[in-house]
């Protein structure tokens, strides 16, 4: 097969962050390409813009880009954050953490999950997130970034960011345009198709037109470009209850938090972020009417933005299809909970560059984009559906929940934890293993028999070894400053 | 225990996989089971000369086993890739390294600036010429891996060749002393749960009858428990794997001592060589629709390097694997349960697979459906990947001497082959097989060196300037030159590594 003529105009469709980091990565990690934005207003409805807790790998899309956390942090006003805190998801347990990084470390070559098992099993076990690092500085306000030192007892934990959605927005775009991303502040009238499904040019609304190689449709669910071509979908909505989110805004500015908070109530939950985050509510339509939603904020004292904000969970099997690639929401509609909406964005940005085509846009390689891409989405509604999977509640909207059938590929997943506390390996997952092992132990799975690779282990040095770990967190976490200590000699710093 | 009384394992079979499996389990699970092994010595071991894959160092170092006296007890050679022979077309060779091309880092893989200088006209050098482990092997040097991930010489990853029929043995004393018990006798009955279908006991010719909990399927191409009892369907992959047949005899080495496996197209297959200290085996595959045994023992013999040690041995087979391999409490691990010709050396890699996969998975007395079908799941994915990467060698040729070479070339492929050369032909881009035995490079090398050449590349390779590109390519070059100057050569390193004793 002959090669095409390479790819070098991009026209990014959306001014969101989903468009704006998209546009700025091609043209900073592709410099060759002329990149224009068409930068209109998110809808309501894309979650990506309102969410403002994100994922560690937002760290590492910053550095490909070389957006460093002076930029992207401080002067944006933003916030770090080591995880969130799960209350009132399954009764008689206590609340817990997924922070990013390690519990415990292999004994005798055995994850420490299963060890641990075991001592659960015969009851004497502290709860599993006390002998996580990154969990217990973030129940404690302290942050240390884990990724420093190796020796340290505190190294190998991650952290995501929470933005101060406005300033990072801004910092976003002006990023782009230094870049050289081009921007045309023009309204889309229409999308005009060849007989082939390929887009031929966007409408404007002053009459022109743009045309381009490749049209990255980064316009929030409707999807305004990649729906014109077709519109099938996957829908999850039987997996993942939930359909409605109220926003809302807490009154006054809380002390900065590593810590955000999401608490299970009888018809979805609702979630609270130190500040620059806001709070809101997830809800399913069938179970609860939108006043009951607002009196759940006004009760935490908080006050509603707009209206309630709609969900219809659901994957595009072909994101990419023909010269148009849909990004982030416009090809994965899933609600907040793990706040996963901008990380599949930049995903979905990283691998389109790592599979950039030329302008014969081969259908082979499309298609393999779009394996890589369920794979992905397919996971983090997994991981998703499983708070709901594992929730232990007794009101109607979490009974069916736990009774639900559940995608093939997360039922595996639980009856093999909930059987010996393994977990299957699955392509492209987003959360690694600690990340699941701390929502299935924190919502009380536990494993129905003890792995025979740990038997061979003795009991008390698994004991010891447990006791040894969390005396080097208890030694090592005082000495850590506390998050607005952290921020504060950060911003001393850079006012130098 | 907390799981109750240990589970009793009854291994049918001690070949390879057999002591293989009896040895880990003993080594690993000693307080959960209890390990029973039936072999016959009136049964012959297929073990013809073993190739192996570099996951093997990480079974051995499982079982505690020093390499030195390994090497030495089975009289192993070290391994860096293959060198293929007249694959593509008569008078071809390329290699395919344990290693990668390039440093093996960066954002953009090394063989995207390969192609574009190609693409652009510049005369590069074969792709192997970039490639640490593949230069070493073609000069017949060896030195073990840096561990320094900065240092060239991290690159490269190595496996053993070694003499199948001494590694069983060698185990079977491992696994004895661990508390393996063996019982020397021919099964003639298999006594079956009524209600379950479960194993309950074999039967001995002796009278002997040895109860279990869980049985291994280790019996070879016989597949005496998962074929004969369980009843287990196969899959037959032999329309697009037809080779039915090997001819194999060794020969004493005479020639240099190759630190690789050699592979070379034949007119009706393919004959291996694989260099012992003190022998080479020699084999050729070949397809029985095409070629007849004697054809094939008199066209091995004329090829061979060296004085012939036995006379040439027929060994007959079909690809393909059972659709299960762990079948209600009965799991089989190796030929039993499937067989892939030795093309890429996975028949052990194979049986380590199912064995790591059946410890992880190991269950209680009575076995549950979850590990059994985590189990499958796993080593479904292991058989289905190596499937397609054998495929690919007999569909990329443009041989068309004989009637065997038109009917590989022009047979139909499956879907996933056929997706992933559409793939690497149009974007240079290998599909991502995290899972997978084989990575980008082993199907970057196979690829390449059989005439797939990618139409396009990334298109990131394009940033540095062609100067700068090509004077890095030819530092890079420089440089691995140098480090593998600086390597003893392959025969050197073992005489003072792991010298055998005389041979007997």
């Amino acid at each position: 097969m002959s090669a095409g003529a390479p790819v070098r105009d991009v026209v990014v469709v959306g001014g969101g962050l989903a468009g704006w980091s998209a546009a700025a990565a091609l043209k900073r990690r592709v410099p060759s390409l002329r990149v224009t934005i068409l930068p209109i207003a998110q809808p309501a409805d894309a979650l990506t813009d309102r969410i403002a807790c994100t994922l560690p790998s937002i760290r590492g899309f910053h550095a490909d880009l070389g957006i460093g956390e002076e930029d992207a942090v401080l002067r944006t006003g933003s916030s770090y954050r080591l995880g969130t805190s799960f209350a009132g998801w399954a009764e008689s347990q206590p609340d817990y953490v997924h922070a990013y990084g390690p519990h415990g470390a292999a004994v005798s070559g055995q994850s420490f999950h299963l060890h641990w098992t075991r001592a659960a099993r015969d009851g004497g076990a502290s709860p599993f997130d006390e002998f996580s690092a990154a969990a217990t500085l973030a129940r404690l306000g302290r942050f240390a970034p884990g990724d420093r030192d190796p020796r340290d007892p505190l190294a190998g934990h991650e952290y995501g960011l929470t933005l101060n959605l406005a300033a990072y927005a801004s910092m976003l775009r002006a990023f782009a345009q230094h870049c050289g991303v081009i921007e045309q502040p023009r309204g889309l009238r229409a999308v005009r198709l060849r007989d082939d499904g390929w887009i031929d040019a966007l409408e404007l609304e002053d009459g022109s037109e743009q045309r381009a190689h490749l049209f990255l449709d980064c316009t929030g669910p409707a999807a305004l470009l990649r729906s014109t071509i077709d519109d099938t979908r996957d829908d999850w909505r039987r997996w993942l209850p939930c359909d409605r989110v109220l926003f809302g805004t807490t009154p006054s500015a809380e002390a900065p938090s590593p810590l955000d908070r999401v608490t299970a109530w009888e018809a979805g939950w609702l979630w609270s972020a130190a500040t620059p985050g806001g709070c809101g509510v997830v809800y399913a339509s069938a179970q609860a009417d939108d006043e009951a939603a607002e009196r759940l904020l006004s009760v935490g004292g908080a006050t509603p933005i707009g209206t309630p904000v709609a969900i219809a969970a659901g994957n595009r099997i072909e994101p990419w299809r023909g010269n148009c690639v849909a990004i982030g929401e416009a090809a994965t509609v899933i609600e907040p909970l793990e706040w996963t909406n901008l990380h599949l964005a930049h995903s979905a940005i990283d691998r389109l560059i790592a599979m950039l085509p030329d302008q014969n846009c081969a259908p082979v390689e499309a298609a393999d984009y779009n394996r890589q891409h369920i794979a992905e989405a397919e996971r983090v509604r997994d991981f998703v559906a499983l708070h709901y999977a594992a929730a232990k509640r007794p009101e109607p909207f979490w009974r069916g929940c736990a009774a639900a059938d559940l995608p093939d590929s997360l039922a595996h997943t639980l009856s093999l934890f909930r059987e010996r506390g393994r977990l299957p390996f699955y392509q492209e997952d987003t959360f690694d293993r600690d990340s699941w092992l701390a929502v299935l132990i924190g919502q009380g799975e536990l494993p129905r028999r003890v792995d025979p690779l740990v038997e061979a282990v003795p009991a008390a040095e698994s004991r010891e070894f447990m006791a040894r770990w969390q005396r080097a967190i208890a030694a090592a976490v005082p000495s850590r400053p506390t998050l607005a200590a952290y921020l504060g000699a950060q911003h001393r710093r850079l006012a130098r | 225990m907390a799981g109750g009384e240990k589970v009793r394992v009854v291994v049918i079979g001690g070949g390879t996989a057999g002591w293989m499996t009896a040895a880990a389990l003993t080594k690993l699970l000693p307080h959960a089971c209890d390990v029973h092994l039936i072999e016959s010595e009136a049964i012959g071991i297929v073990g013809v000369g073993e190739a192996t894959l570099p996951q093997i160092r990480g079974f051995n170092a499982r079982l505690s086993i020093d390499e030195a006296e390994f090497m030495a007890r089975t009289r192993a050679t070290f391994k860096l890739g293959i060198e293929f022979r007249d694959w593509g077309k008569p008078g071809d060779s390329y290699f395919h390294p344990f290693g990668t091309f390039g440093r093996g880092y960066g954002a953009v893989d090394f063989h995207h600036y390969w192609a574009r200088l190609r693409a652009a006209g510049v005369a590069v050098p074969p792709i192997e010429t970039f490639s640490y482990a593949c230069t070493m092997a073609r000069q017949n040097r060896f030195a073990p891996p840096a561990s320094d991930p900065r240092d060239l010489r991290s690159t490269m990853g190595y496996a053993y060749q070694f003499d199948a029929l001494l590694f069983a043995p060698y185990l079977r004393t491992l696994a004895e002393e661990l508390g393996a018990r063996r019982t020397e006798g021919m099964v003639v009955a298999v006594d079956r749960d009524g209600e379950s279908g479960d194993i309950k006991a074999v039967a001995l010719a002796s009278g002997e009858r040895i109860e279990g909990d869980l049985f291994v399927d280790c019996s070879g191409f016989r597949a005496l428990l998962i074929g004969e009892t369980m009843d287990e369907p196969f899959q037959d992959w032999s329309p697009w794997l037809p080779c039915d047949r090997a001819v194999a005899m060794p020969c004493r080495t005479e020639t240099a001592l190759t630190p690789y496996t050699g592979v070379i197209a034949m007119p009706g297959g393919w004959r291996w060589r694989i260099p012992l200290q003190n022998r080479t085996g020699n084999g050729y595959v070949y397809a029985s629709a095409f070629t007849d045994d004697d054809t094939a023992a008199r066209a091995l013999e004329s090829v061979v390097e060296g004085k012939a040690i036995a006379r040439p041995r027929v060994l007959r087979f079909r690809a393909g694997r059972r659709e299960r391999s762990w079948v209600g409490n009965c799991v089989a691990i190796g030929l039993a349960s499937g067989f892939l010709e030795p093309l890429e050396s996975t028949s052990l890699y194979l049986v380590q697979a199912a064995i790591t996969a059946l410890i992880e998975l190991f269950p209680e007395r009575r076995v549950s459906r979850v590990d059994r079908d985590e189990f499958n799941r796993v080593i479904d994915v292991e058989y289905d990947r190596i499937r397609d990467f054998l495929i690919l060698h007999y569909h990329a040729t443009t041989r068309s001497d004989s009637p065997f070479w038109d009917y590989v070339r022009t047979m139909p492929i499956p879907d996933s082959l056929a997706e992933k050369i559409a793939l690497f032909r149009s974007c240079g881009r290998v599909m991502k097989h995290r899972e997978g035995v084989f990575l980008d490079a082993s199907w970057i090398a196979v690829y390449t060196g059989q005439g797939i050449l990618p139409g396009g590349y990334d298109p990131r390779a394009d940033l540095p300037v062609a100067d700068t590109l090509i004077e890095g390519l030819q530092a890079l070059r420089g440089e691995i030159g140098a480090r593998v100057a600086e390597a003893p050569t392959h025969s050197d390193y073992i005489k003072r590594f792991c010298r055998m004793a005389e041979a007997a």
